[in-house]
């Protein structure tokens, strides 16, 4: 079992070696970088968006709801909203979505890829096929994808002032107060890392899983899914540790 | 050239082929021939690293490839064209962009000059109008076509084809052997060709390797076949009634 981590862990290891080289012709690799941004990345905007504005709103809510207590000031409902947001929903929450949603995608890409023998065609033609694929899908999301988290915190933002504004649960002045209170630039940062660093792992696991499945079309959704399992099993692990140090 | 010296593999305990020994000499069309899951593409793949031999040597001239190291193994493949039993065409591009994938990746052509050749490419397989084509939109033959293509683009040293005219048509299929005879012989290529298709063997064959169950049986050129003693051969090759007639007459 311990074995096995390990084995699992050094084999890792191995493939983020062979992906991490130089581009042979950096013109395809920027294309190829553009590419994975557009699928990668703005692909995930309309659901990042989306679960962003209701999540916000939602934590309106029950913020409000545990607030009942007249000697806490209204204010704090727009504080704690920002507060959650940014330290934990737009980061981890957000990354183990796209773990489904990007993992996937990777894995059986480059799955089908493998068992198609497109990848062994590719190393035919004297192409490091890992640094090709892969590399790109790294870059731009682990670059890109703090800039999603960033939309992510706005857009939660907006979902929970739509709610105030409709509900009325509280003032929206003491909701625009609360999110002005105490603002530390640092949890900004914070969250930004953490995505950059959970970006990093989705994709280059994911990959990893796509790169060495066998066994035909069952053996891709086999791969897919321990892709999304590790994965997130990853960010939660990473999501500590990171937390522990940087905080 | 290429030289081949005792090679065995197994897979997961299962031996698939016992101490080959062969030589395929530079400007022949060499053809392994043998039934279908008798390790004709394992042979090819261990030949070109795509499986690690258990046992044995792989000589590309005077380099000894199993013992080279990922960045030396990554230029000799440059000089290798292969076509894969599946074609294995990249489906994120087009036929045009599949053919000019190894040119983008190996040459400083301009773009027009890539597209020339890649042209040129297609059309000596007998296709036009397919450049914007996903291999997904192109029949089981026109991929295979496509994958050909592919391996010659960059003026190949060493060609391996495997099945290159099984899923064609007979017309179709002899100007594909044509066409891997002409380019062997134009530029002294050393090729290797998988194939159970007697007409292949006859028209193409300067020289053949007939495996049966991960065995050499039988080497030789494509003249001696029918006159061989090797039982396991004879029955391989005229294993069709229009075979026997065609030897009763003789
Ligand atoms: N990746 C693999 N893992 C396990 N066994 C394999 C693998 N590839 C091939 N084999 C086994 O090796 C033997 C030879 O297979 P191979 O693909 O070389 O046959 P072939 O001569 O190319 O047949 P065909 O004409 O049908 O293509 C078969 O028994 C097959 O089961
Ligand atoms: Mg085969």
């Amino acid at each position: 079992m311990i074995r096995d981590f390990f084995e699992l862990v050094g084999r890792y290891a191995i493939f983020m070696k062979k992906v991490f080289q130089r581009p042979r012709k950096w013109r395809i690799f920027i294309k190829q970088c553009f590419v994975q941004a557009d699928s990668l990345v703005l692909g995930s905007v309309p659901l990042v968006a989306l679960i962003s504005i209701f999540i916000g709103a939602v934590l309106v809510i029950q913020t409000a709801n545990n607030l009942q207590n007249p000697l806490i000031p209204k204010m704090y409902v727009g504080y704690m909203t920002r507060e959650s947001l940014a330290l934990e929903f737009c980061s981890t929450m957000i990354c183990l979505i796209l773990a489904g949603k990007i993992g996937s995608n990777i894995s059986s890409e480059i799955g089908t890829m493998r068992i198609t023998e497109q990848i062994d065609a590719m190393e035919m033609m004297g192409v490091n096929s890992a640094n090709y694929l892969v590399l790109p899908k790294i870059i731009s999301a682990t670059v890109l994808n703090p800039l999603l988290m960033l939309m992510s915190y706005c857009l939660g933002l907006i979902g929970g002032y739509l709610i105030v504004t409709m509900t009325g649960i509280i003032q929206v002045a003491d909701y625009l107060t609360g999110l002005r209170y105490w603002f530390e630039p640092f949890y900004i940062y914070y969250s930004m890392i953490k995505t950059a660093v959970f970006s990093f792992l989705i994709t280059s696991i994911a990959s990893f899983y796509g790169y060495y499945a066998n066994g035909g079309s069952l053996g891709v959704g086999r791969s897919s899914t321990k892709a999304i399992v590790v994965a997130s099993a990853s960010i939660l692990i990473f999501n500590l540790v990171l937390t522990q140090l940087l905080l | 050239m290429i030289e081949v010296k005792h090679l065995s593999k197994s897979f997961s305990g299962k031996q698939v082929l016992f101490d080959i020994n062969a030589k395929y000499e530079a400007g022949q069309c060499s053809l392994v021939i043998g039934r279908s899951g008798s390790g004709k593409t394992v042979v090819l793949k261990s030949i070109v690293g795509l499986f690690e031999p258990d046992e044995g040597e792989v000589w590309y001239d005077d380099v000894l490839f199993n013992r080279l190291g990922e960045k030396p193994k990554r230029e000799l493949h440059r000089s290798i064209g292969m076509l894969f039993q599946g074609s294995a065409l990249f489906d994120f591009a087009t036929a045009l962009e599949n053919v000019m994938f190894p040119l983008d990746f190996f040459t400083d052509m301009s773009r027009s000059e890539k597209t020339d050749r890649a042209h040129f490419c297609l059309k000596r397989v007998g296709l036009e109008n397919v450049d914007g084509k996903f291999p997904s939109e192109l029949s089981g033959g026109m991929q295979k076509r496509v994958g050909i293509a592919r391996a010659i683009a960059l003026n190949p040293k060493y060609l391996f084809c495997d099945e290159p005219n099984s899923g064609l048509d007979p017309h179709t299929s002899v100007m594909i052997d044509k066409l891997i005879q002409e380019i062997t012989r134009e530029y002294n290529i050393t090729t290797i060709v998988n194939t159970h298709d007697m007409n292949s063997v006859m028209e193409i064959g300067d020289k053949v390797v007939y495996i049966q169950e991960g065995h050499k049986l039988w080497e030789g050129s494509s003249k001696d076949i029918l006159d061989s003693d090797c039982a396991a051969l004879n029955e391989f090759v005229f294993s069709s009634n229009l075979a026997r007639k065609v030897k009763n007459i003789k």
